[in-house]
């Protein structure tokens, strides 16, 4: 279960206790991410609405899907 | 928002079958409480202390005292654990915190188990500002604004902050079984709000580690996972009930009304935060000169 509150978004997972805070760019990847769509996908998108380079973006994404993966807040279907 | 209190006959702790769908541990890692499904309700245990039925909608409450404990002890399991629950599961939004009333406005402190909020709420209390609830906040949005109701007129302390903090003519409730602390009640020299006060500020106690009394802003995001660590929520598996809670904390988080507090855990620090506190509830405005 996600909400935005300001400009963050709160992910929770009560069963778990687990909480996560993302912030602006965060949050657009998770929004992204809850879509179904691939990482890469993923990429391609946000590439397109921030200025940054693939390589700095790829590892953000990384990044952020390995913490929220280990947290039991992300799936890979 | 009522809640039907009885106290059956004292029992041996019942055989439960099945497992119990969530459970809380005290912070030394020992089973505090056991949540069971009971028929459509549910069945709140704390082992050797006491069972509590609660309906499923959380109107009314069963007490089952276990044998040889004190109608004191139940009394204190109920007020302080079980009423807030059964509150929760009517859908009403009871955070774990105490308050104080500053010049009409609401004053609330959440924070982890020992951070001192009860001892900061009587020590305002025992200055003269009245106290409005030591455990369980109870929040409703009333025409637009978020109020808090009191609650109980009593106060629980561990025995050293009583002994700084308390006149010995205050009345204390008898000991319980579980916990040191005692219960002193609202009277002369522990002053008590009896009137619904508008929330104004939501201070979360940091762990002590400040050599000065500090209030830092916190961020909605933060104040919203603070707000859920701190509320109460009786099934946390019924999804429907879940959706709503996490609504109205999000709603809650919105409000630009929260803030870190931190200060030395000693008790000649307590009149200068209450001090502060005070000064950030309510700024003086300065007068412009003609």
């Amino acid at each position: 279960m996600a909400r935005t509150v300001g400009d963050e978004t709160v992910i929770l997972d009560l069963a778990n206790g687990t909480y996560y805070g993302l912030d602006p760019v965060g949050a657009r990847m998770w929004q992204l991410m809850s879509e179904g769509n691939s990482l890469s996908a993923v990429c391609e998108t946000m590439l397109d609405e921030y200025d940054v380079t693939r390589e700095a973006l790829a590892d953000d994404i990384l990044r952020l899907t390995d913490e929220l993966l280990t947290k039991g807040l992300l799936v890979v279907t | 928002m009522n809640v039907h209190y009885t106290v059956q006959a004292a029992r041996p702790m019942l055989l439960v079958k099945g497992v119990p769908f969530h459970q809380w541990a005290s912070p030394d890692g020992t089973l505090w409480t056991q949540f069971f499904r009971m028929g459509a309700g549910y069945l709140l245990r704390f082992p050797e202390l006491a069972d509590f039925e609660v309906s499923a909608d959380g109107r009314s409450v069963k007490g089952w005292p276990a044998l040889g404990v004190t109608p004191t002890t139940v009394e204190h399991l109920y007020l302080n654990q079980v009423l807030p629950l059964a509150l929760s599961r009517q859908g009403e939004l009871v955070l774990h915190g105490s308050a104080v009333d500053i010049g009409g406005q609401g004053v609330a402190f959440l924070g982890e188990s020992g951070r001192g909020k009860s001892t900061l709420a009587a020590s305002f209390a025992t200055a003269g500002t009245r106290f409005l609830t030591d455990d369980g906040l109870l929040l409703k949005w009333v025409d637009g604004c978020c109020t808090i109701i009191p609650s109980h007129p009593s106060i629980r302390l561990w025995a050293d902050s009583r002994a700084a903090l308390v006149n010995e003519r205050v009345s204390v409730a008898p000991a319980v079984s579980f916990t040191d602390k005692s219960r002193i009640f609202a009277g002369p020299g522990v002053a008590f709000c009896t009137e619904d006060r508008p929330l104004r500020h939501v201070y979360l106690l940091g762990n002590g580690e400040a050599q000065v009394p500090t209030i830092n802003l916190l961020r909605p995001a933060a104040a919203l996972v603070e707000l859920v660590k701190h509320s109460f929520l009786l099934d946390i598996e019924a999804r429907d009930m879940l959706v709503r809670h996490f609504d109205d904390l999000t709603r809650l988080a919105e409000l630009p009304i929260y803030f870190w507090l931190d200060y030395p855990r000693v008790y000649e620090a307590l009149s200068p935060v209450r001090e502060l506190i005070a000064r950030h509830v309510s700024p003086r405005k300065e007068s412009k000169r003609k």
